[in-house]
């Protein structure tokens, strides 16, 4: 259950998406997300959805990888379905049962609106699989590295370290979490039976050790940063700068006529 | 009949993906009532995937547990009885601490095997005398012992629920030498009173000369040797093959023997080594 969860999850390979320059991967991303929120119909929508397909081969990351993260949502994807289903009430009607009804609209409404959550989350999916942890927190240090000049100097560096430090944890906090499940399992405690009220009990095992743990890593880690005389971002130099190259450009210029035809399709459609 | 039979085991991690590997690969031993087992092996031999499969944690991608004659797996319903009978103490076992009181830390796995109350206190002193717990403790938060206190409460958690098996992942890692001695006598108390039979992982080859009757060795996922202890130390060159060693008490035996002193090579403790040592320097001072 807990290894489904691949978020974070750098894979090595050496595509085309890969060497982007991780500042622009960040841009794109958002311009795709702002494309997927802008898309008011089906068409716009396909449009955008074929242009990730099309990334997600270029990234050359198996499919199945991407399996994987859908399936860990998937919850949220039934749940979104079922809520739109007998939320919109136009078109004809097709089934209709005490106050629910069930329309061809809604139909549309429930496989639009879920076609949505699995693009953000394919699109996102391939940024963190293509972009190392490390690549993506220079990439945004160096995007909001102008906040310096309205008096937040140290706060751009620091928000960058707390970002890779978090990330560099969520496979270590996972690979605990499942270390101290397996440990209680050995002591007998039940997790996967029982009524709700019993099943949230019986996270308090994992929970508290889990806490401790962590902060008990984070003093480690503060030491450990303390010897080798890390005091924030003054002065500090990086070993590997950031360079847009000639596929920089040509993946703006993609996404933003990508963009175009959504806005035109909206109009026009 | 053994108590503890494994047949073919493997165990494919990541199956379906890129990274898919065999990390327990055509294990089959078995095990006798009252056994000491240690298991060796370098790093990422598998030792820690091989023993999660005997307690149910992990299913095999291939072939049988058989606990008493009964495979684990006859009705996964019954999964957590097994568990309570194959006691399993992982890896750094104070992390997995979370009453707030010792008293509580210890009964938790009882109490998940459903015993009384009155049985449940009556176990936790039984235990707690075994292990040398004192009774003043029992009312403390586990989180305000030292390291070695919180290891000892966190075995005594386990052994609490008094299983049959019971099987210690490194033990003695990260403790000091006097807490390595308290627990690897908690360890053998606990098997010589209730006769139950222990496995014990460890790199530590002198903690394995002084309580293994036998030793597993693993070795890339695949076990390579299952013997008693003397004739597992006795392939000393075998062993420092994949990686292992064997006690150094026994290399520097090794090392007086080439050198021509009258030495077996089947000295694997500090007494033992002394005592022939002894032997020799008297023969030879009264000799001359």
């Amino acid at each position: 259950m807990l290894k489904d969860i691949t978020f974070g999850q750098y894979f090595e390979s050496n595509s085309f998406v890969h060497k982007l320059d991780p500042r622009s991967k960040l841009l794109l991303l958002i311009l795709i997300i702002v494309s997927i929120f802008v898309a008011q119909n089906a068409f716009a929508l396909s449009v955008v959805a074929i242009f990730i397909i099309l990334s997600v081969f270029l990234s050359k990351i198996p499919i199945k990888m991407y399996l994987k993260n859908i399936k860990a949502i998937l919850p949220i994807i039934i749940f979104t379905m079922i809520i739109n289903l007998f939320y919109n009430a136009s078109g004809t009607i097709l089934i209709s049962f005490w106050k629910l009804t069930i329309t061809t609209g809604s139909i549309y409404r429930a496989l639009y609106m879920s076609a949505r959550i699995l693009l953000l989350i394919i699109s996102s999916a391939e940024l963190t699989y293509t972009t190392t942890p490390n690549e993506l927190t220079d990439a945004i240090e160096k995007l909001l590295a102008p906040l310096r000049f309205v008096g937040l100097k140290n706060a751009v560096h620091t928000l960058a370290m707390m970002m890779t430090i978090a990330l560099r944890f969520i496979p270590t906090l996972i690979e605990e979490t499942q270390k101290i499940m397996n440990a209680q399992k050995a002591r007998g405690a039940d997790l996967e039976n029982g009524k709700l009220i019993e099943r949230i009990k019986a996270l308090v095992p994992i929970l508290i050790p889990l806490l401790i743990s962590s902060v008990r890593r984070a003093y480690e880690l503060a030491e450990a940063m303390e010897c080798r005389c890390y005091n924030g971002g003054e002065g500090r130099v990086r070993m590997k700068q950031l360079k847009y190259s000639i596929s920089d450009y040509i993946s703006f210029v993609v996404v933003l006529v990508v963009m175009a035809v959504v806005i035109l399709i909206n109009i026009f459609l | 009949m053994s108590i503890l039979e494994v047949k073919n085991l493997t165990h494919t991690y990541d199956g379906n993906t890129p990274f898919m590997h065999d990390a327990v690969k055509n294990v089959s031993f078995s095990i006798e009532k009252g056994e000491v087992v240690g298991i060796i092996g370098h790093t990422g031999s598998g030792k820690s995937t091989l023993v999660q499969h005997l307690n149910g944690l992990l299913k095999a991608s291939a072939g049988d547990v058989l606990l008493d004659g009964v495979n684990i797996w006859d009705n996964p319903k019954n999964i957590r009885s097994i568990r309570s009978r194959v006691g399993l103490v992982f890896q750094y076992p104070e992390y997995q601490l979370f009453e707030d009181s010792v008293y509580k830390d210890i009964a938790f796995g009882p109490k998940n095997m459903g015993l009384s109350e009155d049985e449940i206190s009556a176990r936790i002193k039984e235990i707690c005398e075994l292990v040398g717990i004192k009774q003043e403790y029992l009312e403390k938060s586990p989180f305000d012992l030292s390291g070695g206190e919180k290891r000892r409460v966190a075995i005594a958690g386990v052994m609490a629920m008094k299983p049959e098996i019971i099987i210690f992942d490194e033990p003695v890692a990260g403790l000091d030498p006097k807490g390595r001695n308290d627990v690897i006598k908690m360890i053998s108390d606990y098997s010589k009173k209730y006769g139950s039979t222990v496995l014990i992982i460890s790199h530590n080859m002198e903690d394995m000369a002084l309580i293994a009757d036998k030793l597993l060795v693993m070795n890339k996922g695949e076990l390579a040797l299952f013997d008693t202890t003397e004739n597992v130390f006795k392939q000393y060159e075998f062993l420092k093959s994949i990686g292992l060693n064997v006690p150094i008490v026994t290399q520097v035996m090794l090392i007086l023997k080439e050198m021509g002193v009258n030495l077996p090579d089947n000295i694997f403790t500090v007494d033992r080594a002394v005592e022939h040592l002894l032997n020799i320097s008297n023969g030879g001072n009264c000799d001359a």
